[in-house]
């Protein structure tokens, strides 16, 4: 099936991007990889009259990290970039596991971060990962720009805070506390490529005090963090008690539905078990 | 809907064509250009057999603009051969028996050079997840990584 017809437009700079958007927003749809995008179009499921490539901004490109500012990712990063680093692959382990496990390697030759994240699919494996990192996401438009916590950018299956005019610059990621560690795990179907079935990502931290956020990914309309694993960690009682716990949470802080890949019952089991088996890891219990 | 004009070396020859903005790279090389060892089949990034080489990287090449790859280079499976040799993963291929319906082999050939010049001594692990975005749905997974992996060691002598 061919795809349906449009115009391509591959602006040069964010200010041309921004002028595009405000004439054209609701008929556009911006194109990183394109590897959601033009599924979606074969399938008739997005028309748009515009394609707009990004690749062609050069201000999209970058991804830096510095000790103050914490970690920019801007939106024409691939994921295979973002397992190239270093600096993720030791400080934001959730992220580099996440990226690792999104579709297979030649995907993410092409696919980004931002992509992942604006395409807002339930079961997207970033978003735990940037959820318990506490991500930020720079939204801008013609009317300027904005910061949005990862929190409020999911709105629904296949949708996000951003209006019609607005596009994603960048991902923040504030650096983690002290000797924290973060992870991600992902339950699939076959060894090799999978839609997650369920996707947890934790995120583990004590300077005196404990850190612990979990978020999911295919348990709910939009990837969750479940905020009651914090309160599992501040009573008393053994690790091992804690643990069991914040797993107990788990239920009440997803609502997965049963589809082609597996049923909601099977969702929530696999979403407490993995909640232990990432924790377990963080927490250096083997 | 207007069309582009894009200039594409493909297997180190200069294409100059006028394309479709909804022309993906697979319908470019296999209906422009005539190269049919590329192969169509899911259309959705699902399997893998449309795999080329954009400037050298493992690409599935439905999910590809013909327009976005102006002023790239493409590799095919057309372009692998060293002179009138063989290289050393097709060679390996024919060796080991690495082909059943043949469907999947020019993107199992494809991807597997571009993982040895990368890595000239790759694990069997990291052959598996250099092609884990290909299937074979003969299932004929053995051969293939072997031939792979021994075409490795045919670079090394």
């Amino acid at each position: 099936m061919p795809l349906p017809e449009f115009d391509y437009i591959r602006p040069k700079s964010v200010e041309e991007l921004v002028s595009i958007l405000a004439k054209h927003g609701s008929e556009a749809k911006l194109m990183a990889g394109g590897t959601d995008l033009l599924v979606l179009m074969r399938d008739r499921l997005v028309r748009p009259r515009y394609v707009v490539d990004i690749k062609g901004i050069g201000e999209l490109q970058g991804l830096s990290w510095d000790e103050g500012r914490g970690l920019t990712i801007g939106a024409a990063v691939t994921l295979n970039e973002i397992i190239a680093s270093e600096v993720i692959r030791e400080r934001f382990g959730a992220l580099w596991s996440a990226a690792s496990e999104l579709a297979d390697p030649t995907v993410r030759n092409r696919a980004t971060l931002v992509g992942n994240i604006c395409n807002a699919s339930p079961a997207a494996d970033t978003a735990p990962a940037l959820l318990v990192h506490n991500a930020e996401v720079e939204a801008v438009s013609a009317k300027g720009s904005r910061k949005i916590p990862i929190e409020d950018f999911f709105k629904g299956v296949k949708r996000t805070a951003l209006g019609p005019d607005e596009f994603v610059k960048a991902v923040h990621l504030p650096n983690p506390p002290d000797g924290a560690k973060s992870w991600y795990l992902k339950w699939k179907r076959t060894w090799g490529e999978d839609l997650a079935l369920v996707g947890v990502a934790g995120l583990v931290a004590n300077s005196g005090k404990w850190i612990v956020r979990v978020a999911l990914s295919s348990v709910a309309p939009t990837p969750v963090l479940v905020a009651e694993i914090q309160n599992a960690f501040e009573g008393g009682g053994t690790l091992e008690e804690k643990i069991e716990k914040a797993a107990a949470s788990i239920p009440g802080g997803i609502c997965p539905i049963t589809d082609v890949r597996c049923n909601a019952e099977y969702r929530t089991h696999v979403a407490a078990i993995l909640t232990k088996r990432v924790l377990r890891k963080l927490l250096g219990l083997g | 809907m207007s069309k582009h004009k894009i200039s594409v070396r493909a297997n180190g020859q200069l294409y100059e064509r006028d394309v479709e903005p909804r022309r993906t790279l697979l319908q470019f090389i296999r209906e422009d250009l005539g190269l049919t060892g590329t192969k169509c089949a899911c259309e959705r990034g699902d399997c893998g057999l449309c795999t080329v080489l954009v400037d050298g990287v493992p690409t599935k090449s439905c999910l590809v603009l013909a327009v976005e790859v102006d002023g790239k280079e493409i590799t095919t499976i057309e372009g692998l051969m060293e002179g009138e040799e063989l290289n050393p993963v097709q060679r390996a291929f024919i060796e080991h028996g690495a082909v059943q319906c043949g469907f999947c082999t020019p993107a199992f050939i494809v991807a597997g050079g571009a993982l040895l010049k990368r890595n000239p001594s790759p694990t069997e692990e990291e052959v598996k997840e250099a092609v884990g975005g290909i299937l074979c749905r003969c299932t004929g997974y053995r051969q293939i990584i072997d031939a792979i992996l021994d075409a490795s060691k045919g670079a090394k002598k």
